[in-house]
């Protein structure tokens, strides 16, 4: 059904950098992002490691030439991210074609709120971010500092959402509602997300290693990470270059807990083999999987086993490029689809850092060094809470 | 897209005693101060205690607004599973804040932090119903229920055959306080948004669900198409949005039987549709629904629910009258929505 739909830029800030170049020549160096806590106000910030944006909120607004006391660090990272892939791809927004916006967060507001609750409650003041709160104020800021006018929305699906957001930006293309779609995801780090995974006792307070025996937890980071997604009419009416192809998408549920993949890896099986017919591609044209991989004993047991369920014996290579960047919530499937199609346009995979160990019971050994090898079809998957699971396929134009 | 989606059940928690199914705008409760609470229901009737123990107030809503519809619309499954919410589970995310900020992150429990992500409502309905399906949230202020409907007529399209979407959205009272200290809320007690007269808003909560089908089987009305805007910078740009909806639908404003409007209660926020108020008011029976449930996010999910419920009863009840125009048959109602001047929508319904 419809028109194909192309990637056509790419947008990224995160712990490996303020833009897409710095975190290639981050990946390509095997060298992570992931280091001690200069910026999150928190008791435990000699104890624990996260995947910072090295800018200041004051750095941030010098960086995007925007200064407004009321933007949070959720909006100034969207910004930052989604100008770099509007600027990328080269699109002119004033060309009369039909451009939406589809952001997803889980943090939003909260990185602010949490700062100056207490005032509120207490004092009485800085009451005007109770408007800056929910998770549409950041996509809006996103869409009016780009000028995007015909579609905003912002889904929350945890940390599959921006999975999710190029899901539904692929399919409004499809049906003809919009030409192009700038889609991905932002979240900042927060004292309310990092204490919410600490309670969960799910934390490595040293690098993550994913898909590793010996794993045990994962580190949090923070991004902004966006693509621009156009039909091949908008692409061709302006001669634009596209960078890869959205061929296949599956969203699914685990239905098994709020917060655990089931251990038999049901949903995710469900999602990748769906992705995979959508696709039309077999499971051995599969050139490389960007695991979820957060690097809990729970996700990686899980994703293992739907790996293997769908690939048995051979399981493409695969790595979890969350060793480089943290785990940025609902932002990580939007990096994790930059971070996939550098692998296809450079023809490299870049590795599962910090990575000893096959788990016991499934002796997958991730790709532990930058590897060169022709990439044509990368599997990406994310997973969040609530048994959200979400398989995309990009592919090489 | 040409699919319609057919309301064949539907479960609404609002202020209002609309979880009473044979209620139809008999009785009409008034606002409380200055904000609206739900009416809620007997939550024991709908969800295992032991689930039920845990669950904050918008999951339990959410949950059984959703029960509700599933069980008005006599299905076991359904295939796809969409929610809507601005805020979230906003109970549940202040109580953790809270025990950050008052242990200084310190002695904290996870419950709260679990049942805070935006997507806990839909995916506690995945697990009871078992649905492994599509689920999605949208979290997108007032298009938060109406990109559900949206998604819904595209999956209608794409195959899917029976569909679950909903609005939730609840108030804490420490969120009810912080609003009235920065001065939002209306100091005046008419009701009569449409008179242009009223400022400020009244708050409200609720949840609202619908089984949503491809097929007509025991449905009387259906979701022929949705259409946004977004930020508009004239009534003129409101009105070209409505004009292409209906026309992609073959019809045109004047001969839509009834508009049904989303006024605010705010004046600064509603000019646009006060502008509109009188062209659409000449040729079609007009009413309002926000005075009833109070301004949210996803109110939309509750002017839905009103909008199947005239169709269905073909009648505008007095109690959301703006003008007296009236019409023998109702067959087609249009929602025109609109949050905080932001985020507009406009939802086309017809007879089946």
């Amino acid at each position: 059904m419809g028109e194909g739909v192309f990637i056509s830029g790419l947008g990224l800030i995160s712990a490996i950098g303020n833009n897409v170049a710095e975190a290639y020549h981050h990946l390509s160096n095997a060298k992570t992002g992931i280091g001690k806590i200069n910026h999150l106000q928190t008791r435990y910030k000699d104890e624990y490691v996260l995947g910072e944006v090295k800018l200041s909120n004051n750095d941030l607004m010098d960086f995007i030439s925007h200064h407004s006391p009321l933007l949070n660090r959720t909006s100034l990272l969207g910004i930052a991210a989604a100008r770099e892939a509007v600027l990328h791809s080269g699109i002119d927004l004033k060309d009369g074609l039909r451009t939406g916006l589809i952001s997803s967060t889980t943090v939003a507001g909260m990185c602010k709120t949490e700062l100056f609750f207490n005032d509120m409650i207490e004092k009485n003041e800085h009451l005007e971010i109770l408007d800056t709160h929910d998770c549409g104020e950041s996509t809006e800021e996103i869409a009016d500092y780009l000028g995007v006018k015909d579609y905003v929305t912002t889904i929350s699906t945890a940390c599959s959402s921006a999975a999710n957001a190029i899901m539904l930006g692929s399919r409004m293309i499809k049906h003809g509602m919009l030409d192009r779609v700038i889609v991905g995801g932002v979240d900042s780090l927060s004292k309310f997300t990092f204490n919410g995974f600490n309670t969960l006792m799910i934390l490595d307070k040293e690098w993550c290693k994913p898909f590793d025996e010996n794993r045990k937890g994962l580190n949090l980071g923070e991004a902004g990470a966006f693509v621009v997604i156009e039909s091949e009419s908008a692409l061709k009416k302006r001669n634009g270059k596209a960078l890869a192809q959205v061929m296949g998408y599956a969203n699914t549920n685990d239905a098994y807990h709020q917060t655990a993949s089931s251990p038999d890896g049901s949903g995710a099986t469900k999602a990748i083999q769906l992705a995979l017919q959508m696709s039309g591609l077999n499971a051995s044209q599969i050139d490389y999987i960007n695991m979820h991989g957060t690097g809990t004993p729970n996700n990686d047991l899980s994703e293992s086993k739907a790996a293997i369920n769908v690939f048995g014996n051979n399981v493409p290579k695969f790595s979890s490029t969350k060793s480089f960047t943290g785990h940025t919530l609902a932002a990580a499937a939007g990096v994790e689809a930059v971070i996939s199609i550098l692998s296809i346009l450079n023809n490299k995979i870049f590795p599962n850092l910090n990575f000893t160990t096959p788990i016991s019971e499934f002796k997958l050994t991730p790709v532990t060094k930058v590897t060169d090898a022709e990439i044509k079809n990368v599997l990406s998957n994310s997973f969040g809470f609530g048994g959200n699971c979400s398989s995309l396929i990009f592919s090489k134009v | 897209m040409t699919k319609k989606a057919y309301i064949i059940g539907s479960g609404s928690i609002s202020p209002q005693n609309t979880i009473d199914e044979n209620w139809f705008f008999e009785k009409i409760n008034p606002v409380h101060i200055d904000f609206f609470s739900a009416l809620e229901p007997s939550y024991k009737e709908h969800i295992a205690p032991n689930m039920l123990r845990r669950m904050g107030r918008a999951i339990k809503m959410g949950v059984t607004a959703a029960n509700m519809a599933v069980v008005d619309a006599k299905v076991q499954n359904v295939d796809a599973i969409i929610s809507g919410t601005g805020l979230g589970c906003f109970e549940d995310s202040e109580k953790f804040l809270l025990a950050i900020i008052n242990n200084k992150e310190q002695f904290l429990t996870p419950t709260s932090f679990i049942q805070s992500t935006h997507n806990t409502v839909g995916s506690q309905i995945a697990l009871i119903m078992k649905c492994y399906d599509y689920n999605f949230t949208y979290v997108h202020r007032g298009f938060s229920f109406e990109t559900c409907v949206m998604d819904a007529l595209m999956q209608m399209e794409e195959g899917k055959q029976t569909i679950l979407i909903g609005g939730i959205e609840e108030h804490t009272p420490m969120y009810v306080e912080l609003l009235r200290r920065s001065k939002k809320f209306s100091s005046n007690n008419s009701h009569q948004y449409y008179e242009g007269k009223t400022k400020g808003i009244q708050m409200g909560e609720g949840s609202t669900f619908f089984v949503l089908s491809d097929t007509k089987k025991n449905a009387c009305s259906c979701i022929e198409g949705i259409s946004f805007s977004y930020k508009p910078k004239s009534t003129e740009e409101i009105l070209s949005a409505i004009t292409n909806l209906l026309k992609t639908h073959q019809t045109s404003l004047e001969k839509i039987d009834v508009v049904l409007m989303g006024f605010s209660g705010d004046q600064q926020f509603d000019n646009y549709l006060l502008e509109l108020l009188p062209q659409v008011s000449k040729t079609s029976a007009t009413a309002h629904f926000k005075q009833l449930c109070g301004e949210y996010h996803t109110a939309g999910a509750f002017g839905t629910w009103v909008a199947n419920k005239i169709i269905e009863k073909q009648n505008v009840p007095e109690a959301i009258k703006i003008n007296s125009l009236t019409k023998s048959t109702i067959n087609t109602v249009l929602i025109i929505n609109a949050y905080m001047g932001i985020n507009y929508s406009f939802t086309l319904l017809s007879k089946c």
